[in-house]
């Protein structure tokens, strides 16, 4: 046997022991330790079994059956939409009510904190109009009132993160710039935790009072390129604002990493909403995690079937690729798709909940 | 006039003068200062006046050399300056436009810490906005992004450099503006860790260039028999070597000192090596010991204290040992010491001989051969202050490598420094580093290739049909389930790890090989000073269960070896005999192992582990008939005659080539093969090979004559482990026949010993003993 050939067979080998997850003893919360995750070894036998039903039930199943879509072509290559329709309530933001509140904090100003503001307030300055009267404050004072008076989304994001916290009700608040047609909820799907192919794309926007949530399925790695250029073409329309859950730490950078990776520009600076720091601040001491799938259940009472457990998503898919039988990536559609739909359910409850119209 | 003392005593005291074996001399040499082709930036001449510094022929050969653009390696000893010949054309170009970067590597921590603070100062002196920063696994999450941003020297290890390059977007600025590259001790890389080392750098090199830029290399190395070689195959560019010493130094003693002069020794080396450390520190000379291990640094300081308390306790007190491992706080604390004279004895590990800023002292004492003579040099390099006397002395180990020294000083003396060996071509390192090349940019044939060599094509298309990579119209793009950049070590080849584990507590990492030789159920394992019992080898988890223990008793295992010639690829005949270079088939089996105590042999165990077979690089040799038949008519052993051969040719083959005894395997056999000729074969112990035996082969001549040399010359009676005992032989040393080996190796190097280019040291013959 020459050298070459056993190479093969020895990374494979060793890619096998690199698994990104601990299978736990059911309950044990410290099974993964500081740094890794974990599934409960149920959970993992359960995606396994279902893995097994899938193959059989799906077997001879022609992809196009089983996912009816449009094909895309852009300067990526081509890859595949498939899209689907969904209610949504959407809320407004009570422009007016928080627009008043924002000017009565003072602690908005640089400078003025919880006890400065008290001392404030009782010697009569009541906003941060008022205190562009007075000695001490009047410039940073004028510096805010510039910065609200501009609303520039993403501006008053990073005053608010710096005065209060990013997920500060305020920070939510921005979305008052933003009609409904500018979101574009967002989750993707990938083969690891970093550095490997992004294997599917949810992308929801709001037409009509309706939730449009559109899926670039990569049907094999190469169409990745493409199904990264149609995702970032939905963010490029006249105002966009991102919605994510936790992606401000994973998605949005998996992107640029992709992005980078192939030689695609990189995308610009873009006011981004991350549901997870909002229900974070929201709930958390409440449920015992602030995981989606915990709240969209708590909250939305959405209730999944057949699911996927995210980390064992790159084996169902690197299943499809192997056998080719479609049957493992409907869990994996399935999954995303209602991610990005609890994703936008939970975005305007939080909004209606915080600054929403009474 | 201290030095002159101490040298007088280890010549007169009756104790020291039967160990004393040889005394080299090499006399003081005056600074040569040389010129600069270009004007420094101002900012930097006034750095250098008003440091009173006056820069050497070697630094402004180097200065000249990368300001002109070139690829430079710079080779001269330890303390003449190096990094000040790099860091100020680092500067003046950094100088000259302001988005300019640098890239230094380093192997370790300590080493990564003192260059930021060199730099700092520099940079504060200067006015030259250098922003130098270290990037590594300590670098805290808060810092990264600025530090990507911003800083325009970058310090980092390869280790943290090989996991950044999967996130090169992060660092566009940087890899746009890169243009110089430092590799500091840049010797360290080399062999199996080297050729990973160089895979990682035509990596970086990809990276660089897809963002537009094309740095230029600089290397500091100790000094090696084929540094243009050795920097060419790092890093894949011609290279101008940058060697003439121009720093000064005083006279400078070498004394080769042997405990085992009479071939049993009275104590251990360590021992000894203790009470001439006390003898300097006492004749007043600031002095540093090297020993092999952490252990035996610590036990030596214990040993020397010890003895130092009789005299008084502030002289025990004056001992120290010092450690990379150590906090750094407690480092600068001892160096602290060492600089205002408050300590005047530190020992240590060969760690110290990396350029960590303790300055230079009087004395050095080696405890053993540390393996290679560019080792030798750098340890004994610490003694000297600018311009004073100065004392170095080696231990000698009853072993075949030390022992052949102090029986022929002259060779160590004019000894030419070992050749240090890069393979870029060992497929099963490539293919790694095209995985994790693949995972950093879509990998394309056309624009590929010249980054890696010829067997890029072949090794593409087999990691294709393993589906890790996917071919897509922008290239292969990498899509394995881990992470390329975790499924390859840079330390280790691409083989299975077992991992030892000690109560759920993991201790280290294995390749199958070293887990078989060394951590086998039954086996007593050594790791960081402690010991422990193997309990258990899962050979399908890859799992060895370890529990610490106390015994006073060892394992060796036992070995069968078979070898089979898949193809030969070179012939030469040296003396009438034939060797050859090619690639072989190897086939080692563990079959049982020793539990010894001390020389006794307290019972073998058998063991039942799959063979390991595999394929590598070898050189052999078939004796010749008349040699066999002048053995057989004395009525010698024909096996244990090639058997010794073989067993002295590995100890002596790290004269030439840089590796460890453990990268090299041997078979030696009466009547190999259909014609049953009695051959003695040396291979690369790792699969694919690595260039050793491939070295070697090309060094034969030298390598039998001084085999003979260390054989024929040796007091022992029918041999021992200064000549021909193996304390690693898979054979039990059975058969060994030292007569029989001496008469096939004075056959193999038949005429009188014709040396290589020597280059002596200084010229001089040594002093009589």
């Amino acid at each position: 046997m020459q050298a070459e050939s056993r190479i093969g067979a020895l990374w494979q080998q060793r890619m096998n022991t690199l698994r990104e997850y601990d299978v736990v003893r059911d309950g044990n919360v410290f099974g993964a330790g500081l740094t890794g995750t974990c599934i409960f070894s149920s959970e993992y036998d359960n995606a396994l079994a279902l893995l097994d039903k899938l193959r059989s039930q799906y077997n001879g199943v022609a992809f196009d059956t089983l996912f009816p879509g449009k094909e895309v072509s852009n300067e990526g290559g081509t890859c595949i939409a498939l899209e689907s329709q969904h209610a949504l309530h959407t809320t407004t933001v009570d422009t007016d009510r928080l627009t008043q509140e924002m000017f009565a904090d003072l602690t908005l100003v640089h400078g003025v904190g919880n006890v400065s503001e008290r001392r404030l307030k009782a010697r009569g300055y009541q906003t941060i109009a008022d205190l562009t009267e007075h000695p001490k404050f009047k410039t940073a004072a004028r510096q805010v009132i510039e910065r609200l008076t501009r609303a520039d989304p993403d501006d008053v994001m990073e005053l608010v993160g710096t005065r209060h916290a990013k997920s500060h009700p305020f920070a939510l608040g921005t979305a008052g710039s933003f009609e409904a047609e500018d979101y574009v909820f967002l989750d993707i799907e990938t083969l690891g935790l970093f550095s490997r192919p992004i294997i599917l794309f949810g992308v929801g926007t709001i037409e009509q009072d309706h939730l449009i949530v559109r899926q670039y399925l990569l049907r094999d790695i190469c169409e990745e390129a493409a199904a990264l250029t149609a995702t970032v073409g939905q963010f490029s329309s006249r105002n966009p604002a991102l919605v994510t859950f936790n992606g401000k730490a994973f998605d949005l950078p998996y992107i640029q990493d992709r992005l980078g990776y192939y030689g695609l520009g990189a995308i610009s600076r873009i006011p981004h909403f991350d549901v997870l720091h909002f229900s974070r601040r929201r709930w958390k001491g409440l449920y015992s995690s602030c995981r989606l799938s915990l709240l969209e259940k708590e909250i939305l009472g959405v209730a999944r079937s057949d699911d996927v457990p995210g980390q064992m998503v790159p084996e169902f898919y690197e299943t499809y690729l192997k056998t080719k039988n479609c049957g493992p990536l409907v869990p994996i559609v399935d999954h995303n798709r209602q991610d990005v739909v609890s994703l936008a359910h939970l975005f305007f409850y939080l909004l209606g909940e915080t600054c929403g119209c009474r | 006039m201290a030095v002159a003392d101490v040298v007088n005593l280890l010549g007169t005291n009756p104790v020291y003068r039967k160990r004393h074996t040889c005394h080299h001399v090499s006399d003081p040499e005056p600074a040569r200062y040389g010129t600069l082709d270009l004007p420094l930036p101002e900012a930097i001449n006034a750095y250098l006046t008003h440091s009173g510094i006056q820069l050497y022929t070697h630094q402004c050969e180097a200065i000249n050399s990368i300001r002109a653009g070139k690829n430079v390696i710079i080779t001269t000893p330890t303390a003449s300056g190096k990094t000040l010949a790099f860091n100020i054309p680092v500067f003046a170009g950094l100088d000259a436009n302001t988005e300019s970067r640098a890239l230094y590597l380093y192997p370790t921590k300590a080493l990564s810490n003192d260059q930021y603070i060199t730099l700092k100062t520099m940079e504060k002196f200067t006015g030259i906005p250098a922003k130098p920063a270290i990037y590594d696994g300590d670098t805290p999450q808060s810092k990264r992004a600025a530090i990507r941003e911003n800083a325009r020297i970058v310090i980092s290890n390869p280790h943290e450099l090989h996991q950044v390059l999967s996130w090169h977007a992060k660092w566009s600025p940087f890899f746009s503006n890169l243009k110089f590259v430092v590799i500091d001790e840049a010797h360290r890389y080399r062999g199996v860790f080297g050729s990973q080392i160089a895979l990682l750098i035509r990596r970086l090199l990809r990276v660089a260039h897809f963002y537009g830029s094309d740095p230029q290399f600089i290397l500091s190395t100790a000094t090696l028999a084929n540094p243009e070689e050795f920097a060419g195959h790092l890093v894949g560019r011609p290279f101008t070597l940058v060697d003439a010493d121009g720093s000064p130094h005083g006279t400078r003693h070498f004394v080769l000192y042997n405990p085992f002069y009479d071939g049993i020794g009275e104590r251990s080396a360590h021992q000894e090596t203790k009470d001439l450390l006390l003898s300097c520190v006492k004749g007043n000379l600031q002095t540093l010991c090297f020993t092999g291990s952490r252990k035996m640094a610590e036990l030596v300081t214990i040993w020397t204290r010890e003895d130092a308390r009789r005299t008084s306790a502030r002289l025990a007190d004056s001992i120290s040992a010092y450690r990379a491992g150590y906090l750094p706080e407690e480092r600068r604390k001892i160096e602290q010491q060492l600089k205002n004279g408050e300590i005047r004895g530190v020992v240590s590990t060969n760690a110290l001989e990396l350029g960590i800023d303790i300055g230079s002292l009087d004395a050095v004492i080696i405890d053993g051969y540390p393996g290679t003579m560019i080792s030798t040099r750098q340890q004994a390099g610490r003694a000297g202050r600018k311009g004073g006397e100065s004392l170095a002395v080696l231990v000698a180990q009853a072993n075949p490598l030390d022992q052949y020294f102090m029986h022929h000083p002259d060779q160590f003396f004019s000894r030419s420094h070992e050749h240090a060996i890069i393979d870029t071509e060992n497929p099963y390192i490539v293919s790694g580093h095209l995985l994790c090349a693949a995972a950093e940019l879509p990998l394309r044939e056309e624009v590929d290739a010249v980054f890696f060599g010829s067997s890029f094509e072949p090794i593409l298309a087999e990691l294709a049909e393993s589906a890790l990579i996917t071919k897509t119209p922008r290239g292969w793009v990498y899509a394995g389930r881990g992470r390329a950049a975790d499924a390859v070590r840079l330390d280790g080849m691409a083989a299975e790890s077992f991992r030892i584990m000690c109560h759920g507590r993991l201790l280290e990492t294995m390749d199958r090989n070293q887990a078989y030789r060394e951590a086998h159920k039954g086996a007593i394992m050594l790791h960081q000073g402690e010991t422990y019992l193997v309990n258990e080898m899962d050979l399908e988890t890859h799992m060895i269960r370890v529990t610490e223990t106390d015994v006073d008793y060892y394992t060796q295992p036992l070995k069968e070896v078979n070898l089979r010639i898949i193809k030969t690829l070179e012939t030469r005949e040296i003396n009438g005999v034939k060797c050859a270079f090619g690639d072989v088939e190897v086939t080692e089996q563990y079959t049982g192992y020793k539990i010894k105590k001390g020389d006794t042999i307290l019972g073998v165990e058998p063991l039942s582990l799959p063979p390991l077979i595999f394929q590598t690089k070898a050189f052999w040799l078939i004796v010749p008939g008349n040699i066999t038949t002048s053995v057989l008519a004395a009525g010698l052993d024909l096996a244990g005659g090639l058997h010794g051969a073989e067993h002295a040719l590995i100890a002596l083959m790290p004269l030439h080539v840089m590796c460890d005894r453990w990268d090299i395997g041997g078979l030696s056999t009466p009547a190999f093969g259909e014609n049953s000729e009695p051959t003695i074969f040396i291979y690369d112990g790792y699969e694919g090979g690595i260039g050793l035996a491939e070295k070697a082969f090309s060094l034969l001549p030298a390598l039998f004559s001084d085999t003979r040399d260390l054989v024929r010359d040796c007091p022992c009676d029918k041999g021992c482990p200064s000549c021909i005992y193996s304390p690693k032989c898979g054979n039990d040393n059975i058969p060994l026949d030292k007569e029989a080996t001496v008469k096939i190796l004075m056959g193999l190097a038949l005429l009188p010993e014709k040396c290589e280019t020597i280059e002596c040291l200084t010229g001089q013959e040594p002093a009589a003993p």
